[in-house]
């Protein structure tokens, strides 16, 4: 196992092989959540926390874990923080935990983290896990961020909830209903693949097509 | 092989007994605290909806406080009804009854407040629900909660009163009837089917409780 650099683990997690938008993983609650900014914040942030601290755990536990049963172990790892999360969230801000409502606890089906967990941190000493868990986690965080952006500014005029549009413009309801999520979403992937077809070429095509 | 398989199923054991335990810890060190937020919440909308203003810098504990002073709660067959009192002593300011019932995705959980009289909306309130955010979830938002305050129910409604009716915005609107969510029709349906059905069924109930507090005095 040849040492990774954290720079290289960063740029591959925002950009090489971005979750969203390179790997097509963690769409469910991409295109569930990204309505509304603020609450695509927090998702984003309670996603980098359980994946860079899964990815650690799954590590340190990785040469004693036997592989026939690591998934077993995996999914109970994730779904442990995932509650933790969903508990603090409720204790110190309910507010926010109620607008997320079910969707905190959906975090422990985002492939991401099982993918993370079993392409990276099974195979890797913790310190670059966490890494790989923080920029897995970011690339999907922003990816999610644009998009609401998008989607909140058209559907309601506002960006976190503050009006920035002129109030007599007629809103698209529809980027803030599913549909929405799905356009901008291939909308996203479309400019970023033709943006980054170039470098793909010239590397061979690193892209991995899951689900 | 059998050792193997004997080390899976105890490491699998050890491993679950550990992360069970560190998530009941984190439970067990918030679950107070989570307790308060669920009460501090559901008792600021009973205040709300029966229009007893909590005064501005009052929140957290200071919400519990008021709510123990102005509010007595009634165990009735319908659920819980809430007994709003006046700021001094013994004049009632309302009553605060459940609205409940299935919405579009799952169960919807409010509160309506109802005048002295049983007459005059007070106010209402959504606070649990899973409907999507920012098309049905709005039902929780002011703009649509507050098209209630000060409609009238009927005095004596007939047994299938529609007390009211969710219409579109852009509909011209009758004495009862109030703007529905613009792309969310299911809830809209359903909200307007859980208000008249939970109103039917405290009606009488709370027709009789204020009755018996009326004829005691």
């Amino acid at each position: 196992m040849g040492h990774i650099g954290t720079r290289k683990i960063m740029i591959k997690g925002l950009w090489e092989e971005n979750p969203v938008f390179r790997q097509i993983l963690g769409i469910c609650s991409a295109l569930a959540v990204t309505n509304l900014m603020l609450n695509t914040l927090i998702m984003g942030v309670s996603l980098i926390f359980v994946t860079s601290l899964s990815c650690v755990t799954v590590s340190i536990l990785r040469k004693v874990t036997p592989s026939r049963i690591r998934m077993m172990v995996q999914t109970l790892i994730i779904a442990s923080y995932v509650i933790i999360v969903d508990i603090l969230l409720k204790a110190y801000l309910p507010d926010i935990s109620e607008a997320l409502g079910a969707y905190v606890g959906l975090i422990i089906t985002n492939c991401i983290i099982m993918g993370r967990c079993e392409a990276f941190a099974r195979n890797n000493p913790p310190w670059p896990s966490f890494i790989d868990g923080i920029a897995s986690g970011l690339g999907y965080a922003l990816v999610l961020l644009a998009v609401a952006f998008v989607r909140e500014l058209l559907g309601f005029g506002t960006v976190f909830g503050y009006p920035v549009t002129p109030s007599d413009m007629t809103r698209w309801t529809i980027m803030v209903m599913p549909p929405g999520a799905f356009f901008m979403l291939a909308v996203v992937i479309w400019i970023v693949r033709a943006a980054g077809s170039k470098s793909d070429k010239k590397e061979g095509g690193a892209e991995t097509a899951a689900r | 092989m059998k050792r193997n398989r004997a080390f899976s199923v105890l490491y699998m054991f050890l491993i679950t007994l550990f992360f069970g335990t560190v998530v009941s810890i984190v439970y067990g060190l918030n679950q107070d605290r989570i307790e308060t937020n669920d009460r501090i919440k559901l008792e600021g909308i009973i205040l709300k909806v029966l229009n007893i203003s909590v005064p501005p810098g009052v929140e957290g504990q200071g919400v519990l406080e008021l709510f123990k002073n102005r509010v007595k709660t009634v165990q009735l067959e319908s659920g819980p009804v809430y007994i709003g009192k006046s700021d001094h002593g013994a004049g009632t300011v309302g009553y605060a009854f459940q609205l409940s019932g299935p919405g579009f995705w799952g169960p919807i959980h409010g509160m309506m407040g109802l005048g002295p009289d049983l007459r005059e909306v007070l106010g209402v309130a959504f606070y649990k629900h899973s409907e999507t955010p920012g098309l049905g979830g709005r039902i929780s938002e002011s703009w649509f909660t507050e098209q209630f305050k000060g409609k009238m129910l009927p005095s004596s409604p007939a047994p299938d009163e529609v007390f009211f009716r969710l219409r579109p915005p852009e509909a011209v609107k009758g004495a009862n009837e109030v703007d529905a969510v613009t792309g969310a029709t299911g809830t809209s349906k359903a909200v307007e089917r859980l208000i008249n059905a939970s109103i039917h069924r405290v009606l009488p109930q709370l027709a009789e409780l204020s009755g018996k507090r009326i004829g005691s005095k």
